[in-house]
């Protein structure tokens, strides 16, 4: 028997232009995170953990390695008879011909006929490029039991950072009675995590009048949940306490991996209880040589360390050669560090070559040096 | 697809893995972290094209049921292939009646109804990297009636203790098949691994019933030398016989290195195995790690030198352990110090601070023992 009748659809077409290179084959959600996961990993596997069963990933910008990385529904458990996760990309149409998604909003409304299709009593919008952990059944139940039209789930935010959120001001019941897109005045602390709980059955009316309206940005932030608030629906806020972060830029992806080694971060990606799944490598557990020294790190199955690593994250089918340092780093899939390279504070993307002696980096800059092309000398 | 059935045999006697046979068949025992001994066999097996496999288990299935699954790890297709696990129903009286005979006779119907031409038999506990796909491809051209896996070992007075070993002939015809009692130090050891044809097999199975009911495949193929061109043929790759707990210490020891390492991770020649989706292994600020395997979702803050780990083991500050292979979800407290142990899953080693094994006598430490 079905769970619940919540269908789930994750928005993943975005490109993430401020992940610089890492974005510039593959789209964000498909970004690697955590020493052995994709970002998508998070949305997907809280969704197999929260017992939903059919998810929609909304993809666009070089979708290809994103599409066929999703529509692998087994490495979620999403495989079960009644299960499935339906890649979405923009389609041709017998109505509007062919056309991209000119928005979040433009993108649920434009796969209407899935929902439909699908059933969908209550549509769970996510979005593909946050890390955090959370169980939407919980969240569902909240709006069942608050009689809401829609719930959005808010994360209390330091005051003098609100300003760069969706700010959601709400009475003593936490129904949201205004919602300001980045307040220079902030008048609460609630930030918008991008994740809403609709009924379907408004949604669909409130999507079709979107789609033809010609002001509008068919965007949830700016347009639905407006519209939504001066109609007077009723919209809940659900207070989510917990881990959370938009590894949207070179910063704050390094930060999130680095959240990771830091036990009071709130980020615990090794607990049975709420794991996160992924794509398997096929690779021999990882090997750690007589010369090897590490400390506080984070390093996945397939790598072979020879060197120092020192408070870093590192992914699979990587080397980290005799005399290498790698400190405050993140090394994606097949990297290689050669001989007596040394970096610090680096992202290195996956598959690149850092040769020996090469010196990347500084322990005493703020900066975050993204590596994302061979470097030979 | 190969157009042949694989056999994954069950192993006799010989094979005595003291302890950790207890709780499993040696083909589920957990090796290198994060295998099991079958994943080798049934690497090589889908890697050289043989899809259409059956695993014969002699008795307590159950880990070995969850970890083989629907097979789709190993590469076999939920339509095109097949990987049954066969139980044999007549264990009964005794174990010498448990053979590889009975199983296959108990299963007979299933062999006599598959559709391909040959079979590869092969035990797990021999662990060795081999391509049947030219191994068949030279069976058949050949014209020979059964071609026999073997290594030449030069020691065999140490290792392979127990094993059948080949007398062969100029041409590598099989003229006598012994058992390897450690008196030489070269042998012509057999891997147990067989190639012949579907009809052959069967004859030969249902010729061995008749004949005794102790014979084991291995033993009526002694018998029929005469009348069957049995020929050998050499594997060159290092073959590890896991038939003693030394044996499988000795085995984890072996690949715990680079050169380890580095033999055994062939891109084209992938080892399939289970995954459990464990998170990365963390390391603490007071871990020191020296040549050593480590498995995903372990928690290390102690020492390790020459170690295998395997999945979600937990080593605390202050440990220290050498020589060790730990199976996995044990978990090793605060200023423990170990040396040549083998560690069964679950086990937690809290009050006891000190156990030093030996490389020929490793000491064993029970599943789910909490000492």
């Amino acid at each position: 028997m079905r769970q619940n009748n919540m269908v789930a659809m994750i928005l993943a077409g975005g490109r993430g232009t401020r992940l610089l290179d890492l974005t510039k084959k593959v789209a964000k959600p498909a970004v690697y995170f955590g020493g052995k996961y994709r970002i998508i990993d998070f949305p997907l596997s809280n969704c197999a953990n929260s017992d939903i069963s059919i998810v929609g990933v909304l993809t666009q910008y070089e979708s290809v390695l994103l599409n066929s990385y999703v529509a692998k529904e087994q490495y979620w458990g999403l495989d079960a008879k009644d299960s499935g996760v339906y890649v979405l990309p923009p389609k041709e149409t017998d109505e509007a011909g062919f056309e991209k998604f000119r928005g979040t909003a433009d993108a649920i409304t434009q796969n209407i006929d899935f929902l439909d299709q699908v059933n969908a009593e209550y549509v769970l919008v996510l979005s593909g490029d946050h890390i955090y952990k959370m169980d939407y059944a919980d969240m569902l139940n909240y709006h069942i039991k608050k009689e809401a039209d829609a719930t959005i789930a808010v994360l209390g935010v330091p005051i003098k950072e609100a300003s760069r959120f969706g700010i959601m001001n709400t009475d003593e019941n936490d129904i949201i009675v205004e919602f300001e897109e980045k307040p220079a005045k902030p008048k609460s602390n609630l930030a918008s995590m991008g994740i809403y709980i609709f009924n379907y059955k408004t949604l669909r009316k409130y999507l079709k009048a979107d789609e033809v309206d010609p002001n509008s940005d068919h965007d949830f932030g700016k347009n639905i949940i407006p519209t939504y608030i001066n109609d007077g629906k009723k919209l809940a806020a659900y207070r989510f306490k917990g881990y959370w972060k938009d590894v949207g830029t070179i910063d704050s992806l390094w930060e999130g991996n680095m959240d990771i080694l830091d036990p009071k971060s709130g980020l615990d990606l090794s607990d049975p209880g709420w794991k996160i799944y992924t794509g398997d490598v096929t690779d021999l557990p990882q090997y750690v040589g007589d010369d090897a020294h590490i400390t506080n790190s984070y390093i996945n199955q397939g790598s072979v360390v020879n060197g120092t690593v020192d408070h870093s994250v590192v992914f699979s089918g990587t080397v980290i050669e005799k005399g290498a340092k790698v400190i405050d780093s993140v090394i994606m899939p097949g990297a290689v560090v050669c001989e007596n390279a040394v970096l610090n504070r680096c992202i290195v993307a996956d598959g690149i070559y850092v040769g020996p002696g090469v010196k990347i980096g500084d322990a005493k800059s703020d900066k975050i040096e993204l590596v994302a092309k061979n470097v030979v000398e | 697809m190969l157009n042949a059935l694989g056999i994954i045999n069950i192993e006799d006697s010989t094979v005595d893995i003291t302890g950790l046979q207890s709780y499993r068949p040696v083909s589920a025992i957990s090796i290198l972290g994060r295998y099991r001994v079958i994943d080798f066999m049934l690497s090589n097996f889908s890697n050289s094209g043989i899809k259409d496999i059956q695993v014969y288990c002699r008795e307590k299935p159950r880990s070995l049921i969850e970890h083989l699954g629907s097979g789709l790890q190993y590469n076999i297709s939920s339509k095109k292939g097949s990987l049954r696990m066969m139980f044999g129903e007549t264990s009964g009286i005794s174990d010498v009646y448990n053979h590889d005979i009975a199983n296959f006779m108990s299963n007979m119907q299933y062999i006599e109804e598959n559709d391909k031409s040959y079979v590869v038999i092969a035990p797990s506990y021999m662990m060795y990297r081999a391509n049947f796909s030219d191994i068949l491809d030279s069976h058949i051209e050949s014209g020979n009636d059964v071609t026999v896996l073997y290594k030449v070992a030069d020691n065999a007075k140490e290792d392979f203790i127990g094993c059948d070993c080949l007398t062969l002939e100029k041409d590598k015809r099989v003229s006598s098949i012994d058992k390897n009692r450690g008196k030489y130090k070269k042998r012509n050891i057999s891997l147990e691994a067989y190639v012949l044809s579907r009809t052959l097999f069967i004859e030969l199975v249902k010729l061995a019933s008749e004949t005794s009911s102790l014979y084991w495949f291995k033993d009526i193929l002694a018998d029929v030398l005469d009348k069957y061109k049995v020929v050998g043929y050499p594997i060159r790759t290092h073959v590890s016989c896991i038939n003693t707990l030394s044996a499988y210490f000795k085995t984890n020891m072996k690949y715990c290195s680079l050169e380890g390492v580095s033999e055994l991770r062939v891109d084209t020649w992938p080892i399939h195995t289970m995954t459990s989706d464990s998170a990365p292994v963390t390391y603490g600020t007071n871990s020191s790690v020296k040549n050593s395997l480590i498995a995903n979702g372990c928690n290390i803050d102690g020492t390790l030198e020459n170690c295998v780990v395997g999945r979600n083991v937990t080593v605390k500050k202050g440990a220290v352990l050498k020589n060790c292979v730990i199976l996995p979800n044990a978990y090793i407290a605060e200023d423990v110090k170990l040396d040549h142990v083998v560690v069964d899953k679950s086990a937690i080693i809290n009050h006891v601070k000190k156990l030093e094994g030996s490389v020929q006598a490793p000491i064993y430490v029970k599943r789910r023992d909490r000492i």
